[in-house]
């Protein structure tokens, strides 16, 4: 037998993967032909899938700078009739979102999908909002799934629908759809392929008050359209029990963990289910039957209350007396899970509970104090901890002349490099978005006195980095902007981006460096700096903070992920250092505490370095005083 | 209708959890059974606490084990293992990695790591069972470190209570890697599988 692969065009033959995996599936069913994304998590295997086989099946995909443009190639390539993607996480929807309210006035000719990643409990992320606000604010209809097939199977729809009712579809995945794994079954793939053709039209395509005014309206049909639809998709599904007191509402993957709740209790047969594929906008006539039919409600959703809102809006509006719950007795914080939901029932119910939940709290409770703390890391060899590193010594220096009692304070950002909020580098004050490090140094630099050190990554500088950067050349902010400049998205995955000279095809492309653009934007101070030489990295830093005026220090290394990996390729040795025990002290610890790279540990109350882990990076050779720590080949 | 069987995963960063539960879940659908599981990524794999779960049988739905019905717990670390204690109950088995990795929190005095007694004692109250493994020992006569997590997963089809059929996993194990490393791993396997037999012995 042939392997099934991602695009076998084998319909009904059931593959195992990833739920990303399955909504790229969906796209390539539909026939998508432009696919844009910026990275994040839990979304950057979609576009990593797509972009695999975009040569194969004649797609357009890339990596655009960041995700409001994504969206707006998505939309371009709607607008002259191609069915098109964006997908991006909840926070990049953020990014997207000035393009995407008059997006909506527009709507669609070709089919258009816009993926949002939201992310419960924030495992990957600096929040959880809940994308279905935004979606409801700009009028755009929502998918969400309640499993990975259902995923790919709405994924596949949603151009569809899109192009039926002319307006661009949301399709709302959480972590546990993105990332969780299942086996689905295989649809057909679309073999059209479409010629966009762009067509003038000013009442459609400009937008000055006049068609904002214009459009409105129609929007507004199309959502009304869309409405009466909803109630008939199969994604909704009323199951009315008769003579149940209890009625659950369950939205996306919370529906699956009702159906499993409900089958714990062994009490499925006694409560009626109503399960929410299009949160946004409800299906009003299964709701209506559904509040009708009993005397009590339990909306389960992820995030915030979004269907409840609307469910108590109906349930208002129709006169309905029936009591509805919800967040009263499930948390906003956090994923939901079987055992919630099962609470949740238990509490409405009085239904046995089918395990002592107490107990195991307790046991929880106990066993907590026990557990070692285990915060990810950056690598062993990662150039980001030798930037810091250099980063803090040049700012202390430099504070010191400021007065006794003067820290430097370092506005950080996203990327690998927020690891290094942990001890022992503790080098990062603030992370709030990207591209929010030069931002807040900005606004700092006219506010406290006291050397204002910020820091980004190269695809973060890119993606939001250079309008900051313009800024404090602008408003003459006397800060340090350091780019973290390690050639990937690594966070993410290791994802190209404009500094990387090339695309997400794997196509060569120019190469943009941060220097030069901000030498262009009219830096005065820009450097680039190795940080592994320490000394010279520090010293350079130094004269940027004191520097009158924004400076830019350029840090510059490949991640050591990447260069372990390509150097195990070209077979080039690795050559890890060791501690020689006979000039260790013992006692200072100075490479653990300065620099707290996992490769280093203590065993017998020695120090020693584990040579499996070590990547030779030798900024430890370079921070030890006893001069212990030397190279192996040495 | 094949009895629901939850499989968790846990471990630290860089120990291959993953793959150990994407095996599981190609040789499930081989043996046409259906699958559910979810995991953890993104910051997690920075060397930060792994967990993923695998769950099989018709009345699954959802990606995640609920409180107490892990079947197997899979701890390819000690305390990770124990981070997961609520997931078992008494008729669950635990096959243990007995190798543990500090993290650098301890070196750094910010907190500490229990004794293996403990963590095995409390194991032992809450499981069936525990069956404690050098994995890495096994993997290294097998001829690689790198297949510690394929001894683990011998071990888990050593206990004979999955749903999956020993040839199935082994024909995941063989289309997974390349001729030259399957060997190795068909080898890692088989240790990890009859020291599980002989422990339950
Ligand atoms: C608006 C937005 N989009 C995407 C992300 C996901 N994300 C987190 S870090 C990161 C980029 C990291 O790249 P870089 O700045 O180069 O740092 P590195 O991880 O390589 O050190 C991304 C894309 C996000 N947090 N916010
Ligand atoms: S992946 Fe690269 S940038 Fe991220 S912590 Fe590891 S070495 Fe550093
Ligand atoms: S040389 Fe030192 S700092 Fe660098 S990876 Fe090895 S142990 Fe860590």
């Amino acid at each position: 037998m042939k392997e099934l692969t991602i695009t076998s065009d084998a319909p009904g033959e059931r593959i195992f993967v990833l739920g990303n995996e399955a909504i790229a599936r969906g796209a390539i069913e539909a026939g998508v032909q432009v696919a844009a994304a910026y990275p994040g998590t839990p979304s950057s295997e979609i576009l990593e899938t797509l972009a695999g086989v975009a040569k194969e099946l004649e797609m357009y995909v890339e990596w655009s700078v960041n995700e409001k443009v994504a969206f707006e190639v998505a939309l371009a390539a709607s607008i002259c009739g191609v069915r098109a993607m964006a997908s991006m996480k909840h926070v990049g929807v953020n990014v997207a979102h000035d393009s995407l309210i008059t997006a909506n006035y527009i709507g669609a000719k070709g089919g258009l999908v816009l993926l949002s990643a939201d992310d419960p409990w924030a495992w990957s992320s600096q929040n959880e909002q809940d994308n279905r606000y935004i979606a409801l604010q700009a009028y755009m209809p929502v998918l969400e799934p309640s499993s990975v097939q259902e995923a790919k199977d709405m994924m596949a729809d949603a151009f569809k629908l899109s192009e039926q009712f002319r307006q661009l579809f949301m399709l709302r995945s959480v972590t546990r759809i993105g990332h969780a794994r299942s086996d689905i079954v295989l649809g057909k793939i679309s073999r059209e392929k479409r010629k966009g053709k762009f067509v003038k039209n000013r009442d459609w395509l400009v937008y000055t008050p006049r068609e904002a005014r214009i459009n409105k309206p129609l929007m507004l049909e199309r959502f009304d359209a869309i409405k009466k639809a909803v109630n008939t998709l199969p994604y909704n599904q009323l199951k009315l029990v008769r003579g149940a007191k209890l009625g659950v509402i369950g939205c996306g993957l919370s529906y699956s963990y009702t159906l499993e709740a409900l089958k714990w209790l062994g009490i499925e047969d006694k409560v009626s289910i109503l399960k929410i594929g299009t949160p946004h906008p409800l299906p009003e006539e299964l709701v209506i039957k559904l509040l009708k039919s009993v005397k009590e409600v339990l909306v389960t959703e992820e995030i915030d209350p979004f269907v409840e809102l609307h469910v108590k809006a109906i349930a208002g509006e129709h006169n309905i007396a029936v009591k509805i719950h919800g967040k009263d007795l499930l948390p906003r914080v956090g994923e939901l899970s079987t055992r919630k939901v099962t609470e949740a029932v238990i509490k409405l119910t009085g239904a046995k509970s089918p395990v002592d939940f107490a107990r195991l709290d307790k046991l929880a409770e106990e066993t907590t104090p026990l557990l070692p703390w285990r915060p990810p890391a950056l690598c062993p060899g990662c150039s980001h901890r030798a930037s810091f590193y250099a980063i803090k010594t040049a700012s202390k220096r430099v504070a010191r002349d400021y007065g006794q009692d003067v820290e430097a304070i370092y506005p950080g950002d996203i990327g690998c490099y927020a690891l290094a909020y942990n001890p022992p580098l503790e080098a990062v004050d603030t992370t709030i978005c990207m591209g929010g490090s030069f931002g807040i140094a900005n606004g700092l630099s006219h506010v406290v006195d006291a050397p204002i050190v910020a820091h980004l990554g190269d695809s973060t500088f890119f993606h939001a980095g250079i309008p900051p950067l313009i800024n404090a050349v602008y408003n003459k902010a006397n800060i340090t902007m350091v780019i973290l400049d390690n050639s990937a998205t690594a966070m993410t995955g290791f994802q190209p981006h404009p500094g990387t000279g090339h695309t997400a095809m794997g196509e060569e492309t120019v190469q943009l460096k941060p220097e030069d653009i901000a030498r262009a934007c009219g830096v005065k101070f820009v450097e680039v700096i190795d940080p592994f030489d320490l000394k010279a990295a520090a010293k350079t830093i130094e004269a940027a903070i004191r520097f009158d005026g924004p400076a830019v220090v350029v840090s510059r290394r490949l991640c050591t992920m990447i260069d372990q990996r390509e150097k195990r390729k070209r077979k080039e040795p690795i050559i890890p250092y060791f501690v020689d025990q006979d000039k260790c002290s013992g006692k200072c610890n100075a490479c653990i505490e300065l620099l707290g790279c996992p490769a280093i540990i203590k065993e017998d109350g020695k120090t020693i370095i584990d040579q499996a882990l070590c990547t030779g990076c030798g900024i430890c050779a370079q921070v030890c005083p006893y001069k212990a720590i030397i190279e192996v080949s040495q | 209708m094949t009895k629901e069987f939850n499989v968790l995963i846990t471990g630290v960063g860089g120990q291959g959890v993953i793959l150990i539960s994407e095996l599981l879940g190609e040789a499930a659908v081989k043996d046409q059974l259906k699958v559910r599981g979810s995991e953890i990524l993104g910051m997690a794999v920075r060397g930060g606490s792994v967990t993923s779960a695998i769950r099989l049988g018709e009345d699954v739905y959802g990606p995640l084990i609920p409180t107490s019905k892990c079947s197997a717990l899979v701890g390819m670390e000690p305390s990770e293992a124990l981070r997961n204690i609520t997931c078992l109950s008494k008729s669950s088995l635990v096959i243990l990695n007995t190798a543990v990795t500090v993290p650098f929190t301890v070196p750094l005095g910010q907190s500490s790591y229990p004794s293996l007694e403990a963590i095995l004692e409390k194991l032992n109250k809450a499981a069936e069972r525990v069956i404690q493994l050098d994995a890495a020992k096994l993997a290294q006569e097998a001829g690689s470190l790198l297949t510690t997590n394929i001894t683990m997963l011998g071990a888990l089809f050593g206990t004979g209570r999955l749903p999956i059929k020993v040839s199935t996993i082994k024909e995941a194990i063989e289309e997974r890697f390349p001729a030259k490393l399957a060997p190795v791993n068909m080898k890692a396997f088989d240790l990890g599988y009859e020291s599980c037999r002989r422990a339950l012995k």
